[in-house]
């Protein structure tokens, strides 16, 4: 499946130009620092260095912004470990486990772990992408909005009552979610619940309403607390424990290479990406550990499980941007225009021509993941630092920056409205005991799962049956309802152990 | 009402709060409905708003019934309450002036209201951290967003 005179081309490319290289750490950086500023997005950082590349070579400028998508990606899970904000939906399932470690005071153990699985993220993806790029891309052509809406069906089963008090609480919240995502015009052009207000015919702003649910309410709860990590002797910032957490990678290679298998195959789905795969690795992950219940509480294995799946999409949307030319999200969307930059045309013909380029871009991220390793650990040393300043100044100033960001995004006031009406939601919500992650789950698969139910439902003409054509989609489905089976089994099998016990 | 060693409390300020979201989505759907009653507008909708609606019943039944230790401490003491809502309030006020008063008064505003909320009472602190912040923010947003935000002195 590799074509080795183009990877001995590809080798010699690498090694003969120094220019390939230089912008390899600047890119890591750059990406890690917009990708640490809650509402500054990857695509936003990538789209603000594109025009330094337009004087470089093609080569040198599609590795820098591979790079700063790289950089970013892990850079996102900084502050969703020590301040509860997922700077963009790829994050989300990071907060779930990698913040209640923070507040445990193993803050530098979760964001080693988190580096240490984004790095070996990527590397996995990209071994796959060397080896199966050709063959992904055919499988992700034949992935319809029937297997779409199984995928998001899954999705929203794994994680609707994730750290709910009571199953009603996790159901309503989940509810509750999946309609704010319903809100504005459907793909059918029918508006629905904007009230008047014109930018919410587009929707709720999803990464504003994100973050006020995730990060602004949780802030109003710490307003009379004095630090995020109380106890002082836990406040360190250690190197030490940072490579520990890496390590806690290596102890839990199954959960690793489930979140690099997940985010490989659905970032390669274009318009879903990250933003799903990592909450469907966490889900899965939880799905299938021991102790569940652990979940949610500051267990590692959930910080794992969402950045080795988010990392690894990258890969996976990179395979479908350079077999089929087609951008799986924002990054390689801008990808693609610094190729049109060069007169470069991602696509079947730029495979089939110029495949020793792209096992040059490969190659040189295999080099980024290893790289990302020091940088990363020195970056996260730095960042972690945000452990010691007192919440009465962090509060406010995450606040303000979250609302900019939120404007950012939007390009208006839509954004920080959104942001505080999610806020002070959130902040009640979990005041009485709904879980506040299963809005954010059910708001970013709500709109997912109706457009692609939708389109099914307008293909079939109305006929429920006509899902009978789609054995893809009926297998997603079946290994759902069997694996959701087998959990409960399993659950019923822990009961009567211990009622046996009792 | 005691009961061995708890309690019936019901918790009205939970059922208020659930209620008035289930109202929301009553008005939904409602008004969904109106729009068309065609299944490619209520495919989702429907079902879903439909089971938040008998989730309601479920949760305003539980906390009709709750029963609570009859020690139970309780979740935290009014000055703390009356701090969080004051913190909410000055954000809800930040938000709405952002664009009345100017991006750089409504921050510097809000951080010092947010610092006294917090307990800071360090005049020099309370002097310069808004102002040298609000600086900050105003000068590397502009940078960073290619969009104009409005600015009263900046």
């Amino acid at each position: 499946m590799i074509d080795t005179v183009a990877f001995g081309a590809a080798v010699a490319m690498l090694a003969g130009s120094l220019d390939a290289w230089i912008w390899v750490i600047p890119g890591l950086l750059i990406g890690l620092v917009f990708g640490a500023l809650p509402g500054i997005s990857v695509s936003m950082a990538m789209a603000l260095v594109l025009p330094a590349t337009l004087y470089m070579e093609f080569l040198p400028a599609i590795i820098f912004l591979t790079s700063v998508y790289t950089g970013a990606g892990f850079g996102g899970s900084i502050p969703a470990v020590l301040i509860n904000i997922p700077g963009t939906s790829s994050a989300v399932a990071t907060t779930f486990d990698g913040y209640p470690m923070a507040w445990q005071g193993k803050h530098n153990e979760a964001l080693g772990a988190a580096l240490f699985a984004s790095c070996i993220g990527v590397l996995l993806s990209y071994v796959i992408l060397l080896v199966l790029v050709q063959p992904m891309a055919e499988v992700v052509l034949r992935i319809g909005p029937y297997e779409m809406a199984a995928i998001g069906i899954w999705g929203m089963v794994l994680l609707g009552s994730i750290g709910a008090s009571s199953v009603a609480k996790g159901l309503f919240a989940a509810g509750l979610g999946v309609l704010f995502g319903m809100v504005g015009m459907n793909t059918a052009g029918y508006m629905r619940g904007d009230m008047g207000i014109t930018w919410l015919l587009d929707g709720i702003p999803t990464i504003p309403a994100m973050v006020g649910l995730l990060a602004a309410s949780q802030l109003f709860a710490l307003v009379n607390a004095k630090f995020i990590v109380e106890a002082e002797s836990e406040r360190s910032i250690s190197l030490r424990r940072i490579l520990a957490g890496g390590m806690l990678v290596l102890k839990n290679p199954v959960t690793l290479l489930r979140g690099s298998a997940i985010g490989v195959f659905v970032g390669a789905v274009p318009g879903i990406g990250s933003s799903i795969a990592n909450l469907l690795s966490y889900g899965e992950t939880r799905r299938n550990a021991r102790d569940p219940e652990s979940f949610g509480k500051g267990d590692v294995r959930g910080v794992i499980a969402a950045e080795s799946a988010n990392s690894s999409s990258e890969g996976g949307s990179m395979a479908t941007m350079l077999a089929l030319g087609i951008p799986g999200g924002g990054a390689t969307a801008i990808l693609l225009a610094a190729f049109a930059m060069h007169n470069v045309i991602g696509g079947p013909r730029f495979m089939e021509e110029s495949r020793d380029v792209v096992y040059a871009i490969i190659l040189s991220n295999f080099a980024q993941a290893a790289i990302l390793v020091v940088v990363g650990t020195l970056f996260v040393y730095g960042a972690s630092t945000i452990v010691r300043l007192p919440l009465r100044y962090l509060i406010p100033c995450v606040l303000v920056m979250s609302a900019m960001g939120a404007f950012a995004i939007e390009g208006s006031i839509a954004g920080p409205i959104t942001l505080f009406v999610f806020a002070v939601l959130g902040w009640l919500l979990s005041r009485y005991g709904f879980p506040v992650a299963a809005v954010v789950v059910g708001l970013l698969l709500g709109r997912l799962i109706e457009t692609e139910l939708l389109r099914a439902w307008q293909l079939a003409g109305g006929d429920v049956w006509y899902v009978l054509n789609y054995p893809w989609a009926l297998g997603i489905l079946g290994l759902m309802v069997v694996s959701l089976a087998l959990s409960v089994r399993r659950d019923l099998r822990k009961r009567r152990a211990r009622v046996a016990r009792a | 009402m005691s009961q061995g060693e708890t309690r019936r409390q019901p918790a009205w300020a939970e059922l208020a709060f659930v209620t008035a979201l289930a109202a929301g989505v009553l008005a939904f759907l409602v008004e969904a409905r109106g729009v068309s009653l065609d299944p490619q507008n209520l495919l989702l909708l429907q079902p879903t708003a439909w089971l938040v609606l008998g989730l309601w019943a479920v949760l305003a039944i539980g906390c009709l019934t709750r029963r609570r230790p009859a020690d139970a401490p309780p979740r935290e003491s009014t000055a703390d309450l009356l701090r969080i809502l004051a913190m909410v309030a000055a954000f809800g006020l930040f938000t709405a002036g952002l664009e009345q008063v100017g991006y750089d008064i409504a921050i510097c505003a809000f951080v010092l209201v947010a610092l006294l909320i917090g307990g800071e009472r360090h005049w020099a602190a309370l002097l310069l951290f808004p102002p040298l912040f609000t600086l900050a923010v105003i000068e590397g947003f502009r940078l960073l967003i290619p969009y104009p935000f409005p600015t009263t002195l900046l």
